[in-house]
Formats: structure tokens, C-alpha cells, sequence
């Protein structure tokens, strides 16, 4: 038989038996008695969501069934197939409400049958926090006993809100199990019918919590879809009422998991056989998207930022791994969702057991992630925060990145039991937790085998490492579509925006390109916003009307336009934070840098607290300019004034920090080898005579260029 | 010449945001002016002051305050003084006793006195939280489902806690929610942006942006609240047309000014005084630079800042 027919025929069943239940009342009480259930504004609250009728006495109930009908169109269409749902369910509220009459209570314990309003706002509230992930509705009995303990046990411990529908109950009963609403496991009823209760609790939430004007049947089918995270597991034999319902449950965007391996066909995301009972709930998981809180980070030691200070002695260490001596490496590797089991953590090698105190091992961790949002970018923006994570971990220190990572155990924490698979339930919980918008499922192996580190180290982080440090060279402002915006300094400087792009980091040195464009992923109403750059003014100059249009927006019109590559024209603002500050030597047509360390003279007469008052707190001084350090090596530094070449001068340190990077992108514009020979420094001038001196001397190509004002 | 008045005339206005039940409303916000510029156009709905209680108000308050309540004062008592003290428009219950690092009074005490003031005055109610931030999801809710249907502000949802809050308090039991941000304007548009995303609607958040007291980096409430207003009035940004409500007796009767005795400090004079001026000093300017509301403690300064805005409206 079609999945249609079954659906139709279990549609049926139920509206003949509503029929049959509202004409039994009447004969009882008479049209004019009451209808409803206690303690509820919405009553029937199914109805009333998709309809905007309330039904208050059994005259109403009757053309309640009526209106019903309409919906039962029998075309083999998916939308005659998830009406008849509905219907099935509106069906189901009636036999439902009929039990209620003239204050009957038919539910015992462990029966519990109609939510009340007090219990859907007490759910309602961590349902939108998230506190309760989602909520499982489980039909039918579980092959065993034992089976169906075990998958209630799953979802509770995981936050959600269980409810029960027929044979499952007694099964939990004749085990023991605990139920009730304040421990989020809910028996409704013994009957499919009684499934009405759990669709009116979604209903109610939508209206509610969603505001959803009753009657507004998209809208609450979109609050369903999108808030209600709900899901159904439903165990063989599936009869046709269940089915029917089923429909209705997919209509309203709970997906049904089913062991019943006889419908078909199966549909993504939506019907999905299982036959594993202990796979129902990654199953259901995975396709309600829901995400679990982790709370408790399961430990022996304490997980606090209290301890990321802590330094674990030589003495007091019980073993260390150190990437500088041996094969190490952290990675985040971005994969699909179906290769890796969420909370799984292997440990590949000895133990910490296995290991002699005070020796020196590899050690290797792989953190696997899979998510919809994910991006191969936001890998080494995760992987940057394991040095935090780890170090929080009492008694437990790590320094370094990628493969020259150092970690010490220490004895203390050895001793409490601590474990290698313990950093494995750190970097899983707080990757979890933190990055939640992007991570929907994280494996993690730790490789402690030298040999498998070895392996880990040269055949996938290294590789992994060049390919992004490939990336990132290649990543230049115009192979991308979209800048970023960032206000993150406004609480203390109002009017400044920073244009972040590939070429031209944060002046802070902390935002990059790709570090806003996570920030965005990851907080999307947070201080990186999107910027377009479609309306080219000026490429020289790097003008352009949609940068403007946004400094204009985020600086809230104190800010009309910026340029991104001139220091003369329209320079871009800084807050305060700037790492250094660059500014306009007029005798040799070039620039001086100086960075915030450092305290003596520069050939300016000023030091860096006399630049930085005028450049700082939003204020365009055309000549001066604050910048990350990462920005002096880049080909758009100050390009539209002819670029680099107009660096003259540069405290020592910072000339030395930067001379690689500088000294390559010299070769490559202009052909100069050891451009930072020609740069002056604190040594050799902290006069304006002194530096030309040296400049014309060295045959700096700033002397030959046009003055710059 | 001749003086040519030009209106400043915006295209937008301030969200109205009305508090309480039956004939004893308030309604804040409203204008497209900026504040006091009644020569620009017209201010529907006057700024409005309200009078801070406390359930710790026996260990807390300044001997003034305490001496108009009187010795011993049920919060019934209080609540009923508060609401007839000259000027006042509403009464802002404080559970200061609720902090963990202070009283940690649990939860189902602190609903009692909700329940005790509540039902001892009709005038709109402000309920402000503990404080701290967990202690607040759980208390705020139980505040919220308590007063059902009397349409109180409760304060505050934050960052931290928006989704707690604002569920229970803006979905659940609809009432109106406070949106507490830390002195910038623009962590204040993201949690009216996040709190709105939850499903709360702009014309039930009223904000509190932050504040302090005068004297004590006061310049920065000043120049949030001024930016907070231009971008809502001159911008038209519906995220920051909220209200703003200010509670400013919690700042300034902790500071030295208005704590210090006279014993300690003849030469700084009464300390009776020094507190009514701080609060005064501090309610002005917050109203001049925005405030829709403000909470205040002594009688004289409720007085004072009641006249202040009768004249000036």
C-alpha cells in the first residue's frame, strides 16, 4: 500500500472516531455543554492555532468536525497528505476533549494527558534559551524493556523534554523509571490520540512565545518548523492513526525516526528509518538540528580562567610534551557531518599512566568539526583558542601553536586522576560551547603514539599549515567580495570604524580579515558587519561609495568617507589601540613608524604618546595614521603615496620584527634587496638632518619621489 | 534681525511605552524632540519619576530615607508611602536582598514581598532584580509569572541573560522588559536587536543604558544617552527608539558625598544634604541628556525633580 493511502485510511479511522465521540456527548449532555480543558486560555488549542476558533461547548465541536472534513482532500499530494495529518491531529484534540468533560479527570498516574498553560510558559522559557535543547515524542513500545529506558535516559541527559505515547509508559513503569513533568519525562496517554496533548503544547508555544495570531496557519507552521524543536521516534508496528499523525508531525517540521522498516519510501530529514534503537537519538538529533549545552565539563581537576596563569614547574611536573623536541600538533580539520560521532574522544598511544615521570612525549591532537555554517577559514580561529582552553585546566599549562606546542601535566593533577582523553573533553565541551554557531558535531582523537605523531605531524598539519599559510598570502583585497567593518573600540572611541580587508588587518593587530569574518559568522549582530565593495570610486585610493555609506552608518554620520590606501586623503580613523602610528617626515618625503613600546624620539620631534594624540579618537588628521604592524609588509601600505618606499624610519625593534615580510614585498614592487638597510632607526637618527643624511647616503627611494604635501 | 525660530524637526520618534493597568498608567517616551525641546514641538508624555524601595531598606538606605518610612515599615507600608510621596509617578521595588553576595535570600521570600507591594499600591510598578546575573533569570521569571497581568516593567535582562529573562518576562507573562547595557551605545542596539529576535516586541523593552553618578565617569552616561537619542531621532534607528528608564538612587547614595557622615567630613556640611544633591544633580542630567524616567529615593529630591520637569514640559 502507498504511504498515501496509509495516511488516508489512519486519517479516517480517526475523524470516524471524533464523529463518533462528539455524537456520544451529545446524546449525553446536550449541545450547549461545555468543551475544554483545565487550566487553559486556548481552548482547543490546536484548533484555535490553525484555525482562530475557539471551541468552547459541543454545538462548536460539531462544526468543528465539518470544517475538519475540508481538509481531507484524498489526491496523492504531498499537501493532501500532510492536510490529512493535520486533520488526523485536529481529529485527535476532539476525542481528546471529549474525555475532559464536565471536569473529568481521565488520566491516572502515571498518565498525565493535558499540559496545563502554567507548564507550557515553564517549559516555554528554557525551550527559548536553549536550556531544553528539544523535546522527543516517544510512540509505542520499545522492543525491550531495557531499550527504552536507555533511550529516554539519552534525551534526558542531554536537557530534553520527554513525551510518551502508549506502550512505552508501562514499560518505564515496570522498570522503576522515574517520570514526571519537573523531571522532563512526560507520560501522556495509553492511546495515539493522546499525542493531541504533546501538538497542542507546540501550539500553544506559538502563541504564546511566538506571538502567532491564531489562525495564521504559515506562520505557526513556520514557528513550529523553526522554534518548536520537536521530533518523534516512533517503534515498530507503526498502525495507521500513528502514521497519519506522523504526517501531521513532519507538517508541522518534527521529523519522525522510525524502526518500523516496512514504509516506504523513507524521506531525508523528515520519515528516517533506523533500525539501531541506540542510534534514535544521534538519529533525531542530527535531523532536528538540535544542539546540545554542555554544562559540566566532566573532569577530575577544575576548568577555570582562574588557572590560565598557572606555570607548572620542572618539580612539580609529573610529564610534558613539547612540539620543539619532538612530533607535535593541535589541529581543527573541518569534515562532513556523517564521518565523525559527536563527544566521541579516542586516544591513540600510551596513557598518562603509561608514561615515566618527568619524561618528555609527542603528543597529537586532531579536534574534527562538521557543521552546516562551518568554513575551512574558521579552523585556525578555533585552534587559536586551545592555548586558552587548556591552560584553564588546573593543573595543566600549554604555550606555542600548531606543531610547537609545549603542555605539562602536573603531579597534583596526575594524581586527581586527570587523564590525556581529559583535554580530549576540554577542547570537545568548549569548542562546543563556544563556537555553537558554526560546530554542530566535534570528534576528537589524541594521538600520544610517536610513531602516529610523527604520521599526524608531516602527512596532515604541516601540509594543512601551508596550505593556509598559501592561503593567506594569496588572499589579497581584491580576490575578495566583501571587506568587514569593525566597531569593536565605540565604547571608548564613538566615532571611529575600522575597514578591515585581506591587505589591511585591524589597527589593533588582533583583527584580521578572516577573524572578522568569523566574528560575523559567529556573532552576526556583533560589532563585524558585512561591507560590499561593488561602487568603485577610486581603486588607487581604495575609495569606495558602499565603504563610505558604511563608515557613515556604524560611525552614526560623524565619519563621511575613508579612503583605505592613502594617508593624505580621507585616511582611515583609529580608536586608540592602534600597534603603531605612522606619520609624514616632510624633509625626505617619507613617513616614520613608530610602535607603542617603544619610548624614545622619533625624527619627527614627537614620541608615540605626542603622535597618538593627534591621531587617535575618530578624528581624520590627514598625514597621520595609526595601523597593525602586520599592516607595514603589505602591498597596500599608504599605496595611493607610492606604498613602502616611503618608509624612512622605524624604531630598531619594530624594523627588525617586520624585515622579512617588508623586505620581500620591497623586492617585489620595486626590485630593492634589504630594503630595511635603508630604513633609519634610533641608532642612526633622531633628527630630521641626521636621518637624510643617512637616507641620501643608503640612496632611500623616498628622496626621489614627490613630496607628499 | 529679527529672531527666526526653526524647529528641529525629526522623522522619527521615540517608542511609547505604557506601564500598569486600568487608569493608573504611564506612559514613556512618545516625543520626536530632543529632550525638553518642548519649543520644537510637543512632549506627549512628560518624563517620569519614580521612588526606589528596597526589601533591605532597613540595612541599606540613607537614616533620611529611613526616617520618612518610619521605624519598622512593613513593605506594604513602604510601598503605600512611596506611592504618595509628592511627585512620584511609580514605585521601583529593588529585591537588593536577593544577591548572593550579599542577603541571598531565596527566591519564593523575594516573590512574597512582590505579592506584599504589589497588591498594597494600584500606581504602575518597577521591579528591579538583584543583580546578579543567574540569580536574576530565576528571580525575574518568578517576578513575572507573579504579577501577571499587572503590566510591570521588570529590570533587567542583559547580555548574559537576555534570553532567560526576555522569554519569561516579555513572552510568557508580557510583561515589559528592561534591556540593561553597560554605558555603550552600541551593546545597547545589539541587545534591543537579540532581545527583539526572541520575539519580544520594541513597544515592550524599555532600556536602561547605564549610568552613574555624577562626578564618577558620569561624562560617558551623558554622551551615550545623547548619541543613544540622535541615532533614534536623526538616523531613525528603530533599535535605539526605546525609552530609557534611569535608576539612579542605587548610584548615588553609595557614593563618599552622600554617605560620609558629618562627623567625618564637617567641612563637606549635612550629609542629609549632600545626598538629596547628588541625587538631584545626578536626575537632572540624566533627564536632560535622555532619560524618559527616573528612580529616585528621597522625598525631597522626588520633589525637586518632579518640579523640574512640570516646568520645563
Amino acid at each position: 500500500m502507498l504511504l498515501f493511502d496509509i495516511v488516508f485510511n489512519g486519517n479516517d479511522t480517526m475523524y470516524a472516531e471524533a464523529c463518533e465521540a462528539v455524537d456520544a456527548a451529545i446524546a449525553k449532555f446536550g449541545e450547549e455543554k461545555a468543551v475544554g480543558f483545565p487550566d487553559t486560555a486556548y481552548t482547543l488549542a490546536c484548533y484555535y492555532a490553525e484555525t482562530g476558533n475557539k471551541i468552547t461547548n459541543l454545538k462548536e465541536a460539531k462544526e468543528a468536525l465539518t470544517y475538519i472534513k475540508t481538509l481531507m482532500t484524498r489526491n496523492r499530494r504531498l499537501h493532501d497528505g500532510f492536510m490529512s495529518g493535520v486533520a488526523t491531529a485536529l481529529s485527535a484534540e476532539l476525542i481528546e476533549a471529549m474525555k475532559y468533560i464536565d471536569g473529568a479527570k481521565p488520566y491516572e498516574e502515571p498518565y498525565l494527558g493535558h499540559m496545563t498553560d502554567a507548564q507550557i510558559r515553564e517549559l516555554g522559557v528554557p525551550l527559548v534559551t536553549g536550556d531544553i535543547p528539544g523535546i522527543a515524542v516517544i510512540i509505542n513500545a520499545a522492543p525491550t524493556v531495557e531499550e527504552a529506558c536507555a533511550l529516554v535516559k539519552s534525551y534526558q541527559s542531554q536537557g530534553n523534554f520527554v513525551c510518551l505515547v502508549g506502550g512505552i509508559i508501562e514499560q518505564l513503569k515496570e522498570a522503576n523509571y522515574k517520570t514526571g513533568f519537573n523531571v522532563r519525562v512526560f507520560p501522556i496517554g495509553e492511546n495515539i490520540s493522546s499525542v493531541a496533548h504533546a501538538v497542542s503544547a507546540a501550539c500553544r508555544t506559538a502563541m504564546i512565545f511566538g506571538n502567532i495570531t491564531p489562525g495564521d496557519k504559515a506562520a505557526l507552521q513556520e514557528y513550529t518548523f523553526n522554534r518548536f524543536r520537536a521530533f518523534v521516534n516512533a517503534f515498530a508496528p507503526l498502525d495507521e492513526k500513528t502514521v497519519a499523525c506522523g504526517a501531521g508531525a513532519i507538517y508541522y517540521g518534527f521529523p519522525v525516526v522510525t524502526n518500523d522498516m516496512d514504509y516506504t519510501p523513507s524521506v531525508p530529514k523528515s520519515l528516517i528509518k533506523q533500525p539501531n534503537i541506540e542510534d534514535f537519538n544521534a538519529t533525531s538529533i542530527e535531523a532536528r538540528d538540535i544542539k546540545i549545552k554542555i554544562t559540566n565539563v566532566d573532569i577530575p581537576v577544575a576548568f577555570a580562567s582562574a588557572f590560565e596563569g598557572e606555570i607548572i614547574r620542572r618539580g612539580d611536573m609529573q610529564v610534558e610534551f613539547d612540539g620543539s623536541r619532538v612530533d607535535c600538533a593541535e589541529l581543527v580539520h573541518t569534515v562532513e557531518a556523517a564521518e565523525i560521532e559527536d563527544h566521541k574522544i579516542t586516544v591513540v598511544g600510551p596513557e598518562v599512566d603509561d608514561m615515566e615521570l618527568g619524561s618528555k612525549n609527542n603528543i597529537a591532537y586532531v579536534v574534527k568539526v562538521a557543521g552546516r555554517n562551518m568554513q575551512a577559514d574558521f579552523e585556525p580561529v578555533i585552534e587559536r583558542k586551545f592555548h586558552n582552553y587548556i591552560n584553564c585546566i588546573e593543573g595543566v599549562y600549554h604555550t606555542g601553536q600548531r606543531d610547537m606546542q609545549r603542555i605539562r601535566i602536573s603531579k597534583d593533577a596526575f594524581a586527581a586522576g586527570f587523564k590525556i582523553k581529559h583535554i580530549g573533553e576540554v577542547l570537545y565541551s568548549q569548542v562546543k560551547n563556544e563556537f555553537d554557531a558554526v560546530v554542530d558535531k566535534c570528534e576528537v582523537v589524541i594521538y600520544t603514539d610517536p610513531a602516529e605523531c610523527t604520521r599526524v605531524r608531516h602527512e596532515i598539519a604541516i601540509p594543512t599549515f601551508e596550505k593556509r599559510d598559501a592561503r593567506l598570502a594569496t588572499l589579497t583585497d581584491e580576490s575578495v567580495d566583501v571587506y568587514y567593518s569593525c566597531i569593536l573600540c565605540q565604547a571608548f572611541s564613538p566615532s571611529h570604524v575600522c575597514v578591515v580587508t585581506p591587505e589591511r588587518l585591524g589597527l589593533c593587530g588582533a583583527v584580521s580579515w578572516l577573524d572578522a569574518k568569523a566574528t560575523k559568522e559567529l556573532d552576526p549582530e556583533g560589532p563585524c558587519q558585512i561591507i560590499t565593495k561593488e561602487r568603485v570610486i577610486d581603486e588607487e585610493l581604495g575609495a569606495y561609495e558602499d565603504v563610505n555609506e558604511a563608515v557613515q552608518k556604524y560611525s552614526r554620520g560623524a565619519l563621511e568617507k575613508v579612503t583605505l590606501y592613502s594617508i593624505m586623503q580621507d585616511p582611515m580613523t583609529s580608536c586608540g589601540c592602534f600597534e603603531c602610528i605612522c606619520g609624514i617626515e616632510p624633509f625626505s618625503n617619507g613617513v616614520v613608524i613608530a610602535n607603542r613600546e617603544y619610548t624614545g624620539m622619533t625624527p619627527l620631534g614627537m614620541t608615540f604618546p605626542e603622535m597618538a594624540s593627534m591621531t587617535g579618537g575618530g578624528v581624520q588628521t590627514p598625514g597621520f595614521m595609526g595601523h597593525g604592524k602586520h599592516f607595514i609588509g603589505s602591498k597596500k601600505f599608504m599605496k595611493a603615496e607610492g606604498g613602502i618606499e616611503r618608509i624612512v624610519w622605524m624604531p630598531k625593534e619594530l624594523k627588525e620584527t617586520v624585515a622579512d615580510r617588508l623586505n620581500a614585498t620591497a623586492k617585489e614592487l620595486y626590485g630593492i634587496d634589504n630594503f630595511t638597510d635603508m630604513v633609519g632607526d634610533e641608532t642612526i637618527a633622531e633628527d630630521p638632518e641626521t636621518l637624510v643624511a643617512y637616507l641620501t647616503e643608503k640612496g632611500h627611494p623616498a628622496l626621489g619621489l614627490d613630496p607628499m604635501m | 534681525m529679527p529672531f527666526n525660530q526653526k524647529p528641529q524637526k525629526f522623522n522619527a520618534k521615540i517608542q511609547s511605552v505604557t506601564i500598569g493597568t486600568g487608569d493608573k498608567t504611564m506612559t514613556l517616551g512618545g516625543e520626536n524632540v530632543l529632550p525638553f525641546y518642548t519649543f520644537d514641538g510637543e512632549i506627549e508624555n512628560a518624563p517620569k519619576v519614580g521612588v526606589e524601595i528596597s526589601d533591605m531598606a532597613a540595612e541599606t538606605f540613607a537614616p533620611s530615607i529611613k526616617a520618612y518610612y518610619g521605624e519598622g515599615a512593613s513593605m506594604a507600608d513602604m510601598a503605600k508611602k512611596a506611592a504618595a510621596m509628592e511627585g512620584a509617578d511609580f514605585v521601583a521595588l529593588y529585591l537588593e536582598g536577593g544577591d548572593p553576595n550579599g542577603a541571598d535570600k531565596p527566591v519564593d521570600e523575594l516573590i512574597a514581598v512582590v505579592k506584599e507591594v504589589a497588591d498594597a499600591i494600584d500606581c504602575p510598578l518597577v521591579v528591579e532584580g538583584c543583580k546578579n546575573v543567574e540569580k536574576d533569570s530565576e528571580l525575574l521569571n518568578k517576578v513575572a509569572e507573579a504579577l501577571q497581568g499587572r503590566n510591570v516593567l521588570v529590570m533587567s535582562a542583559k547580555e548574559e541573560n537576555y534570553k532567560n529573562v526576555g522569554a519569561s518576562v516579555g513572552l510568557a507573562y508580557k510583561q515589559i522588559v528592561g534591556a540593561e547595557s553597560a554605558v555603550d551605545i552600541n551593546l545597547a542596539k545589539q541587545l534591543n536587536v537579540v532581545t527583539t529576535q526572541l520575539g519580544v516586541a520594541p513597544e515592550n523593552i524599555v532600556m536602561n543604558v547605564g549610568t552613574a553618578a555624577v562626578g564618577y565617569g558620569y561624562e560617558y552616561v551623558v554622551s551615550t544617552m545623547d548619541r543613544i537619542r540622535g541615532a533614534a531621532l536623526s538616523q531613525n534607528d528603530t533599535m535605539l527608539q526605546m525609552p530609557i528608564i534611569t535608576p539612579v538612587a542605587s548610584e548615588t547614595w553609595g557614593t563618599k558625598e552622600a554617605s560620609a557622615s558629618e562627623e567625618d567630613m564637617p567641612e563637606w556640611g549635612p550629609a542629609e544634604d549632600r545626598g538629596i544633591n547628588m541625587e538631584i544633580m545626578t536626575a537632572a542630567a540624566d533627564l536632560v541628556s535622555g532619560s524618559n524616567a527616573v528612580i529616585l529615593r528621597h522625598p525631597q529630591s522626588v520633589k525637586t525633580i518632579a518640579k523640574m520637569i512640570k516646568e520645563l514640559v
